[in-house]
């Protein structure tokens, strides 16, 4: 005869565990969530496979799609420069027009990515609570998914840029090298938004509140020297400015961003470019992707009690 | 590396209600916190329960655990742990190798997304490298049976065909640890033959197994051995059968009541020690117990149950009332019960009761007693009915068919 053994009733049972037993935390070392991830490299393309397919299958205009968000920005800016241009008697450059197309490219990818990053752990509650996945590649595979808008849109900048009669550098690859960089910046925001977005529901609307004044705050719409020294100088300071700015600096301006670039205004000369922000944009880049993975990793756990 | 699987001492609260669920509500609560005021309760927010307690077990290679319970007793918290859909609130799970699940086998389909598009994506989901789903391809196709429908979006599939792909998908997985749950239940009944020999071949391939399943044969036919979870806590482990016979007869009724004032109760049920018996043999049952009345209560009488373990179906019972045996009503009492098992093979447990004819309740139930009945002759249909078939006369040859035909068309 097999061992059997038949306990007391329920109301025996302990009601609370010892304090003396402890948990096993997940593992949290940035090498290991990375290793993980990149052993599940084929789940992430599956999901950005599936969003772009999502997104264009029903879109007639394929992926002309992609320039409709850069071109609202573009056209804003327009109206915006007009104004701006009317009020203050000073003739529009075409440099300007060129630098907000530029511009545009980093603050659509960086503002769609992240709106679809932060809802993208919800809306998958439901796989959340019932399979296990390494987590990260849903907020990432958003991001990922945004990046054929990037790439076309890029390109029709790089196209446009010499019809309005700016001529094209080699310091162009900076700003291929500074979008590569925005990636990850964005996805260290995306891990950290996308689960504070389930914990706390109203995210979404900070952030899109958010995105509405940064769009101001930084170099989408304003040039820095607009601004004056001082104010050009607060603007340069926040944490998105480096990767909008150096589009204009590298792409329609032709200069390197490894030198400062000093352009005049009625005000007198204003810094619009200095090396630092480069290491800035690498350093702010690296702790975000960093700390968000970690954070991530930590509260993971408790995703499917949240979802 | 040994693929290994335990819970050691696994706790896990849940919260009732509501936590907070924005930062407009969680700042003004800090915000009180603060300035010191009491924090304003949501109504049963802080309601806490504890869905498993102190729940341990191990799984080694070539065990297969089945998990049994009601609803509500934690069988799908476990199981969620054991899959790091969440961490336990303490105690310690121990995995060593993949873990693959069957379980929500059809949960990462997109509906716009094609057959082939979302046996990719549900095959990442699972944990399987795009190669790998690649190798395995025609095979999943085959088994799930939708090859003409691989370039139809999924939304077009009806709900068997969602469910087959589903679990075609998860039954190529090549797990070091495997964990299955209710997935038994796909389909037409000719792909559920088919999806529960895929389970068995995969649950019985050595790998360390946790099964759940409402599917009580399931249990007894697959696994190895058995926990009974009640209220988060193990109320019964050991042989799956044992687990399987605790819990259908209610662990709580085995003691007896004696505070409700019934004074009699069964000590020990004897059988044919443990041991399979063929169908239509005759068995014997020993029940001891002992009795402390004043006299026997009116109607009532001692009984046997003898149901089919699977379905739980009452097959067969007999009464002290009909065959003119009394209750006992002072000291130690032993009855002796021949069946003879004329019941399709199968898993049956006898169990004694104390019945009331009058109010047609039962009183008490004793311990049961599992039986194993194999396959002596051919058993079809429903009943055995012991049929002997005597030899023919040969004097009179029966006409051949062909003749037989001939005058029938003449």
């Amino acid at each position: 005869m097999s061992r059997v053994l038949i306990s007391t009733s329920p109301s025996m049972d302990p009601i609370a565990p010892p304090p003396t037993l402890n948990v096993v935390r997940r593992k949290t070392s940035l090498a290991k969530i990375i290793a993980e991830l990149w052993d599940s490299r084929d789940l992430v393309v599956q999901f950005m496979r599936r969003d772009i397919t999502i997104r264009y299958a029903q879109a007639v205009m394929g992926f002309a799609w992609a320039l409709v968000m850069p071109l609202l920005i573009v056209g804003a800016g327009l109206v915006f420069r007009v104004v701006l241009s009317t009020l203050s008697n000073s003739p529009i450059e075409s440099a300007g027009i060129a630098g907000l197309a530029a511009k545009a490219v980093p603050w659509v990818f960086f503002s769609g990515g992240l709106t679809t990053a932060t809802q993208s752990l919800l809306a998958h509650s439901n796989l959340i609570g019932k399979v296990y996945f390494p987590r990260e590649s849903i907020p990432i595979a958003s991001v990922f998914a945004q990046l054929p808008d990037l790439v076309v849109s890029l390109v029709v900048v790089l196209i446009i840029v010499p019809i309005v009669g700016v001529s094209l550098h080699l310091t162009a690859l900076w700003g291929v090298a500074v979008l590569l960089l925005l990636v990850i910046f964005t996805i260290g925001w995306a891990l950290v938004l996308s689960c504070a977005n389930l914990f706390f529901r109203d995210v979404k609307y900070i952030l899109q509140v958010a995105l509405n004044f940064g769009v101001f705050a930084t170099p989408v719409f304003f040039e820095p020297q607009m601004l004056g020294k001082k104010g050009a100088a607060i603007m340069l300071a926040l944490p998105l400015s480096p990767f909008i700015q150096a589009m204009d600096v590298a792409v329609v301006r032709g200069k390197s961003l490894l030198e400062p670039l000093v352009l005049h205004s009625p005000k007198g000369p204003v810094v619009v470019w200095e090396p630092w922000m480069l290491g800035y944009a690498v350093i702010l880049s690296t702790i975000l992707a960093s700390a968000g993975m970690i954070i991530f990793r930590r509260t993971s756990g408790k995703f499917a009690e949240m979802a | 590396m040994t693929p290994y699987l335990a819970f050691e001492r696994v706790w896990k609260k849940f919260k009732r209600g509501q936590t907070h669920d924005s930062l407009r509500d969680l700042v003004p609560a800090m915000a009180r916190r603060l300035i010191g005021r009491p924090h304003v309760e949501h109504k049963g927010s802080s309601r806490t329960f504890w869905a498993l307690r102190d729940l341990s077990f191990e799984v080694k290679p070539g065990e297969v655990l089945g998990i049994i319970g009601s609803n509500g007793a934690g069988k799908s918290t476990t199981l969620k742990i054991l899959n790091r859909i969440m961490d336990p609130t303490a105690g310690t799970v121990r995995t060593e190798g993949r873990i693959g699940a069957l379980i929500e086998v059809s949960a990462g389909f997109h509906q716009d997304l094609t057959g082939r598009q979302n046996i990719f994506l549900q095959g990442a989901i699972m944990g399987m490298r795009k190669a790998e789903v690649e190798r395995k391809f025609d095979e999943i196709v085959a088994f799930a049976g939708i090859d003409d429908f691989l370039d139809t979006p999924v939304k077009r599939y009806s709900s068997g065909m969602n469910a087959r792909l589903g679990f075609s998908i998860a039954a190529h997985l090549e797990p070091d640890i495997l964990i299955i749950d209710e997935v038994l239940a796909v389909g037409d009944a000719a792909f559920q033959q088919k999806a529960f020999g895929r389970i068995k071949q995969m649950a019985t391939g050595g790998a360390p197994v946790v099964l759940v399943s409402h599917q009580l044969d399931r249990i007894a036919e697959l696994c190895t051995k058995a926990i009974v979870l009640d209220h988060g806590a193990t109320r019964v482990e050991g042989a799956p059968l044992d687990c399987i016979n605790a819990y259908l007869h209610g662990i709580a009724r085995t003691t007896p009541a004696t505070d409700s004032g019934v004074k009699i109760r069964f000590d020990r049920v004897f059988g044919p020690n443990g041991q399979a018996v063929a169908s239509g043999q005759e068995i014997t049952i020993i029940v001891t117990g002992t009795a402390d009345l004043e006299a026997a209560p009116e109607g009532w009488s001692p009984a046997f149950r003898i149901r089919d373990t699977a379905t739980a179906t009452q097959v067969h019972s007999v009464t002290g009332l009909q065959r003119g045996i009394p209750l006992p009503v002072t000291g130690e009492f032993e009855y002796h019960l021949t069946l003879q098992m004329n019941v399709q093979p199968g898993r049956y447990t006898v169990e004694p009761v104390i019945w009331n004819a009058i109010s047609n309740e039962t009183i008490l139930t004793g311990p049961s007693l599992p039986i194993e009945v194999l396959e002596r002759l051919p058993f079809y249909c429903e009943v055995q009915l012991n049929s002997r078939w005597l030899a023919p006369k040969l004097a009179a040859v029966p006409p051949s068919a062909d003749s037989k035909a001939e005058r029938q068309s003449a």
